[in-house]
Formats: C-alpha cells, sequence, structure tokens
C-alpha cells in the first residue's frame, strides 16, 4: 500500500532564553510538536483518508522524543518510527537522518520550519536526498488525482502561488494551515502502548559530531578597517562615519516571480556574492 | 524597590506559558455587565483579564487565564459569567507553581 | 464505540488524585487517572511547603526520590505594619536530616512524581484531557464520567473527585450545594531568581537548608497573610486574599505582592531578583464547616475538592491533606470495589477514615481558625498594638523613665483600638482553637 508521511520534530515549545548570556534552557514538559508539526501530522491524516493510503510518523531525535510519535499515533496514524540520533543536528544532517526511513514513503509532509531556530531547509534537503519533487511553506493542500496533489504557497504582495506536485514529493506546511484532530480517548489510550520502530541513526555511535556550534547565537561581527593613520583627523572622521560618500539609492522593481529571481540573482552577483 | 526592578504586566504574564485553546471557556453576558456597579472581576482577576469599556460592559478575555476561578466566585451576578475548564491540554501551563 | 471501563476513575492528577490512584492500583484494581493538563502539576501552584510526614507510610523513604528544592530548616513567623515587623525566627538542624519535616518543592515538578509511582503501580495516566461531567443512572448514582474527547465516555464503578478547588464534579453530584466566596482566598505567587549562594547568604542558609517566612499584617486592608520560601535558585513570594476583602478594597493582586516586597523588612531580601513566572489559585479555606459533602453513591472527594486546606496561622497546610485524603479515599474505594459494593453507605466509611486520622481531626480542632485568622482584629489591630508594644519596651526614652510594660500595653491598645475585652474573647477564641 502507499504511503504517506509526516516527519516532525520534538522540540520544546517555549524555551527559556537567558538575555544576558543567550543561554537557552529547555524543558521536556513543554516540548512537542510545533503548530507546525501538528498540521503537517493532519494534512498526511486527510491524504491518507482521501487516498485510503497507510499513515506514518517520522522523527529523528533522541527516546524522549518519542511522545510526539504517541501524540501523533492518538490522532489516528498507523506507524511510527523514531531515527536515534541527537536533538540538536544541523539540518543536513537531520534529512540525512530521516532519508532511510522515509525511503518507501510517496508523499513526505513536514512542518515549514521548526521552532528552534529552524530555517525550513530540512525539507528542502530531504527532497533532494529522496530525489522528490518539493512544495515548500504551503498554507493547503487540495488533492488534484491519485499521488497528486494541488499546494498553495503564499507569495509576496498577497498574491498565490498553486504548485502541481507528484508522488513522491516533500510537502511543508504553515502551521495555521491545519489544526490536528482531537485524539479519541481510545485512540491516546492505545497510542501509549502501542510498538514504536526504532531506526539506527546515520552514523550509528556518532550522535552528530562537532558538526553544530554550541552556545548563544552570536552573529558574525561586520570587519570595519580603520581609516588610514596618514589622513587628516576630518578625513578619517569622515571614512568612519561613511558620511559624504556617493551611494547607490535603494531601487524598486515590479516584476513577474521568474524575471524577479533572475534580477535578484544578476545583483547579488554583482555585488559579488556567490562569486562566478 | 527602585523603578527599575518592577516589571511590566505584560512582561509578569510573559513569565507564563498559555496554550490558546481555540474554543473561549469564559463567557460574559455584557447586557448583565453594564448595569454593574461594583465590577468585583475587574480588580479581582490576577491575570487582569477583565477591562470595562466605555459604553459601561466588559471586555474580557480567556488566553491567558490561570484558570483559577476567581471572577465567576467574585461577580455578584448570577450567570453573567459562565465558566468552565479549557479543552485538556490546553490553557495555562505552570513551569514551576 | 463502547465506553472505555475501569474499576475506577480519578479525576484531577494532584497530590490527592495520584495518592488516590496509588491506593488503588496496590489493591491490583484498574484505574484511570484522569489530568486536564498535558502533564501533572501544569495547571498546578501552592506557596510552596509540602510536609512529608504523610508521604512516610504511602512512600517509605521518599525523601530520597521526592524532587525538592530545599529542606526547611528555618521558620519564621512575622507580624507587621507598613513601617514595623516582629519576627518570631526558628531555626533547628533536626529538620535538615531524615525523616525532615517541611520542604519546598514546584508543584510541576512535584505532582508529576507523584503520579508517576501511581502509573508505576499500575494507574493508567491520561492527560490532556478534561472531564466535562458525570455519566449517572436514573437513580442519581454515579456510573462514570465524559471528557471533552471523542468517544470519551469512561465508565467505573467509582469515581474519585480530585478535581481541584472548583470541583465541577463534586457540585454537579449535589455534593457542594453552595460555595460562599467569603469561605476562598486568591493565593498569588511571584517565583523571583536570585543566585543560589545569594540566597544562602541573605537567609543564612547552606547546602540544602531553605527557609519558610510566613508573614501577618502585609496584607493592607484586605485580610489575608504573606509568604516567602526559598527554592535552590529562586524565591517564591505570595500574598494570600480572601475573595470578599481583595473585591472590596479596589487593588489588584499584584499590587498587593509589591506592596509586601517594598516592606523594609522584605525589600533587601527581594532586592535585584528577576520574576520568573507569576501565577495564580484559588484556595478553599472555609475549614471545617465549609466542607461538601464527602461521599455520595459512587463519588468520593478529596484534596481542594473536599476543601481541605488548612490555613490557620502558623499552619498553612494543604498538600498534605490532599495526599492524607486522597490515600484515605484511593483505600476506602479499593476495600468497597473488593466487598462489590459502592453504594453511598459503603463509601461513607471514607470520612470515618478521615475522622480516625489527622485529615479531618485536625480540620475539627481548628474549625474555628479561619474567621479568627482573617478577623478584623487579628489582622490589623493586634500586629499594630504587638509591634508598637515591642517598639515600646526597645526604645530607651533616657531622660524620662521607662513607661513600664503594663503602661506601654495599655497606650498601645487604646492607640490600636482593643479593648480588655477584645483581648479577653479573642484569648478565649484563640484557646478554644489553638489550645
Amino acid at each position: 500500500m502507499p504511503t504517506v508521511a509526516a516527519a516532525v520534530k520534538w522540540v520544546d515549545r517555549r524555551p527559556e532564553v537567558d538575555p544576558l548570556t543567550g543561554a537557552v534552557t529547555t524543558d521536556a514538559r513543554t516540548s512537542g510538536m510545533s503548530e507546525a508539526d501538528r498540521a503537517a501530522v493532519e494534512w498526511a491524516l486527510r491524504l491518507g483518508e482521501r487516498w485510503s493510503w497507510e499513515t506514518l510518523v517520522v522523527t529523528a531525535g533522541p527516546p524522549i522524543a518519542e511522545s510526539v510519535l504517541r501524540d501523533s499515533l492518538a490522532a489516528g496514524v498507523d506507524r511510527a518510527v523514531r531515527v536515534d540520533c541527537r536533538a540538536d543536528l544541523p539540518s543536513p544532517r537531520v534529512a540525512a537522518a530521516l532519508a532511510p526511513a522515509l525511503s518507501a514513503v510517496d508523499v513526505v509532509v513536514c512542518g515549514d520550519w521548526s521552532l528552534d531556530r529552524g530555517s525550513g531547509s530540512v525539507p528542502a534537503f530531504l527532497a533532494a536526498d529522496l530525489g522528490a519533487a518539493q512544495a515548500l511553506g504551503v498554507v493547503a493542500i487540495e488533492p488534484a488525482g491519485p499521488a497528486i496533489v494541488d499546494a498553495e504557497r503564499r507569495l509576496d504582495g498577497g498574491r498565490r502561488e498553486r504548485l502541481r506536485v507528484t508522488a513522491p514529493a516533500v510537502i511543508s506546511v504553515e502551521g495555521a494551515s491545519a489544526r490536528l484532530r482531537r485524539a479519541s480517548l481510545s485512540g491516546v489510550r492505545a497510542a501509549q502502548r502501542a510498538p514504536l520502530t526504532t531506526m539506527a541513526g546515520p552514523e550509528n555511535g556518532d550522535h552528530g559530531g562537532g558538526a553544530l556550534r554550541r552556545g548563544p547565537l552570536r552573529p558574525r561581527p561586520k570587519v570595519l578597517p580603520p581609516p588610514d593613520p596618514s589622513l587628516p583627523p576630518r578625513d578619517r572622521i569622515l571614512a568612519l562615519t561613511g558620511s559624504l560618500v556617493e551611494r547607490t539609492p535603494p531601487q524598486r522593481w515590479a516584476l513577474e516571480p521568474s524575471q524577479a529571481a533572475e534580477r535578484i540573482i544578476d545583483q547579488l552577483r554583482a555585488w559579488g556574492v556567490g562569486a562566478q | 524597590m527602585s523603578a527599575l526592578s518592577q516589571v511590566g504586566f505584560e512582561d509578569r504574564m510573559a513569565t507564563v506559558e498559555f496554550r490558546v485553546a481555540p474554543d473561549a471557556h469564559i463567557v460574559v453576558d455584557g447586557d448583565q455587565c453594564r448595569g454593574c456597579t461594583t465590577r468585583e472581576c475587574v480588580t479581582a482577576c490576577p491575570a487582569h483579564l477583565f477591562v470595562p469599556t466605555a459604553d459601561g460592559g466588559i471586555l474580557f478575555n480567556y488566553e491567558e487565564c490561570f484558570e483559577c476561578g476567581t471572577c465567576y466566585m467574585v461577580c455578584n451576578r448570577a450567570g453573567a459569567i459562565s465558566w468552565r475548564y479549557p479543552e485538556g491540554g490546553c490553557g495555562v501551563v505552570f513551569r514551576r507553581g | 464505540m463502547s465506553p472505555q471501563t475501569f474499576d475506577a476513575v480519578v479525576v484531577g492528577a494532584g497530590p490527592a488524585g495520584s495518592a488516590a490512584a496509588l491506593e488503588i492500583a496496590r489493591a491490583g484494581r484498574s484505574v484511570a487517572l484522569i489530568e486536564r493538563g498535558p502533564f501533572p502539576g501544569a495547571k498546578n501552584m501552592f506557596g510552596g511547603v509540602v510536609y512529608g510526614r504523610i508521604l512516610d507510610t504511602l512512600v517509605p523513604g521518599w525523601w530520597e526520590q521526592a524532587p525538592v528544592q530545599r529542606w526547611v530548616t528555618r521558620r519564621a513567623t512575622m507580624v507587621m505594619t507598613p513601617t514595623q515587623a516582629l519576627t518570631i525566627d526558628y531555626r533547628t538542624d533536626s529538620w535538615s536530616r531524615p525523616p525532615y519535616n517541611g520542604a519546598t518543592v514546584y508543584r510541576a515538578d512535584f505532582d508529576p512524581w507523584l503520579a508517576g509511582l501511581a502509573q508505576d503501580a499500575g494507574a493508567e495516566l491520561i492527560c490532556s484531557t478534561t472531564v466535562t461531567g458525570l455519566i449517572r443512572e436514573a437513580s442519581g448514582r454515579v456510573r462514570g464520567v465524559r471528557t471533552d474527547r471523542p468517544d470519551g465516555e469512561i465508565t467505573a464503578q467509582v469515581v474519585l473527585a480530585c478535581d481541584g478547588v472548583n470541583s465541577f464534579l463534586a457540585k454537579e453530584a449535589g455534593l457542594y450545594p453552595h460555595a460562599d466566596p467569603g469561605h476562598f482566598t486568591l493565593g498569588v505567587k511571584e517565583v523571583l531568581a536570585l543566585p543560589r549562594e545569594e540566597i544562602d547568604t541573605r537567609f543564612g542558609l547552606s547546602g540544602l537548608e531553605g527557609a519558610d517566612f510566613e508573614i501577618m499584617g502585609c496584607t493592607g486592608d484586605i485580610p489575608g497573610g504573606g509568604f516567602l520560601y526559598t527554592n535552590l535558585d529562586t524565591l517564591s513570594v505570595g500574598v494570600v486574599l480572601r475573595l470578599t476583602g481583595l473585591t472590596k478594597s479596589g487593588r489588584r493582586p499584584e499590587e498587593v505582592i509589591a506592596g509586601m516586597k517594598s516592606h523594609p523588612v522584605i525589600a533587601p531580601l527581594v532586592a535585584g531578583a528577576e520574576l520568573k513566572e507569576y501565577s495564580g489559585h484559588l484556595i478553599p479555606e472555609g475549614g471545617y464547616d465549609a466542607m461538601p459533602q464527602l461521599s455520595g453513591d459512587g463519588i468520593l472527594v478529596a484534596g481542594d475538592a473536599a476543601a481541605l486546606t488548612l490555613a490557620a496561622g502558623i499552619w498553612l497546610e494543604g498538600v498534605n491533606f490532599a495526599i492524607g485524603s486522597g490515600a484515605a479515599a484511593g483505600a476506602t474505594a479499593a476495600d468497597a470495589l473488593a466487598k462489590g459494593d459502592t453504594g453511598p453507605a459503603a463509601l461513607s466509611a471514607y470520612r470515618r477514615r478521615l475522622e480516625g486520622n489527622f485529615v479531618l481531626a485536625d480540620h475539627r480542632k481548628l474549625r474555628r481558625a479561619p474567621d479568627f485568622i482573617l478577623s478584623e482584629r487579628v489582622q490589623h489591630r493586634y500586629p499594630a498594638m504587638v509591634c508598637g508594644l515591642v517598639e515600646d519596651l526597645y526604645t530607651v526614652t533616657n531622660p524620662q523613665p521607662k513607661p513600664g510594660g503594663l503602661r506601654a500595653a495599655r497606650r498601645q491598645m487604646r492607640k490600636a483600638g482593643v479593648t480588655l475585652w477584645d483581648l479577653a474573647r479573642d484569648g478565649w477564641t484563640a484557646w478554644r482553637t489553638f489550645g
């Protein structure tokens, strides 16, 4: 039977951040799925019902992350898999950890981005790893036929983009796109006892190594070279403050999305971003 | 105590997590409140959820409720405040308590 | 879908509910423990001290596993006016070792621990589920509960309503006909963070030693009291306010806390601390004479739902009564299930059980305490009189001769508006209440 899966993350929904040091304190009791991940589970359930497909929920994380699997099972998901790994792997490695568990899956639904400084890149990496089509940051999903969905994306200026994607596909959804159904009492009870499948992480034993920077987020400082010391004081002050320097004024363009993308790329090249 | 150490009410409430339920668990009958002069709920609610409006009614929020029950207990008009527990898993979550 | 069936269903996984579920599970019965919060304790707050003697029999060696912040080794009772304070400050080493006396805890730690014990004993904990009402037979007999989940009915031989101070279940069962706001107080609390070493220095503590300050006369014209407890790296600071006085005063609860925190005695203790959590909860302080019926046909009521808290001046207790009553309700339910009769006669054994132990004995003994403690004289006049008297005695008035104790007392009584008759009457009440 074909399968639709939800890939979800166990994350503290309300971590405490020390305003002075930036140190983050998380708590298992307030951890669970983000609204976006809950929406992903709901969409997986809806597609599974519509197509009479099997539903699956997958997470990558430590044993305590199993609570999100049980929450999903309670809501009606058929099967649950946890890929054993550290909770704070960087995005490409999360996707790489999830991919083996999702290799036989036809449609994967994810939350658009995770709450812990997420950038929304796991679904994109996952689509690349699985060789699947992608529709990211979706606000609505409409099945258009067997294994085909129309996904609606939000664009700038209140516009919408409608993508038709065919399985295999990875779709990431916004939190407001759906509300996870309330689990029945029997569902909750069954989920507490349901067996879960555990898969070994990407590199067995190595739980992620030193790839991730620990500690608070510190944006890289912009290095400003000191002005030429041989200049007179007035010129040095001008150089430091950037006064009286010719600048290109901001420009505004009204273009179709594809042309806009090219224009942005041209401009970035002109600035020397991403070289060649 | 210095003015610096005083915490604003919004910051005070921001120390607590509220998982907002889809439905309001507090319902206020505005017609009854218009005739009320004592307005017990306005001062007694520890989360300051009840605010008098210019037209004599009561504006209420349910989102940041401690679920203590003070409002309906102090209300002197039977039935003006209907109060129940929010949906399971929703509402206030104390981390310390 | 058919309803879920258990021998017993316990509503609310607070201290009462978890103790009840623990007893029923230990008796080998199937029991569901329903909690509306995402985890036990999520909806609960209290001042901060648990007295663990009741746990000795229930969980032998509990102090080795309970999630405790600090062990109370210093207890102070403070009587204050806006500018004065008189403190009785007691400390003992004997409370710093097993079996201990009081412990400061966070409810979000303590309640899950106790519920976990019930789970380990075989109780089925179901969280994030609100009980919306009772399932009753035509005769009125309680047969189970409805929850807010789809297919959410649970049937059981006996329902234990441990659903807290607002107990909608006890009210629905007709056991709690009227809840008089005069019998309730509002507790509001701030958890304030300070470095652990700073707390040790300010309160003269070391290791896991903790301090417990209970304060009278800090709530202005509102009958009530205040408290200050030390956790590991936070302080729990709050006030308890009689609802009727609070609404009359026109002051907001957080303003009353701010007022107490700015008192010259309290301010240096809390200076520079950062607010970590603000919380509020109702307390049933009516005492023995304001309790609901404790049992009915197929239903038992325990903990705050049964108004079992003691707020009697130097005794501020609740969790121990919740555990005590919950355990007694659980044991009664287990006995009744074993005999196959959970009717009103069988369940009335619960009250006798409570009468026989500290739960109702303490409440009966201290039945006059709530009104006495919250009376105008005890709240305002006596603190002013006592503080004034001590000030007179401690003030060196040379070259005037010393006033003499009796003269000073008369002067302060006059100032505070206390008559000899008041003293005699309240002395007699105090003797009968606490003697």
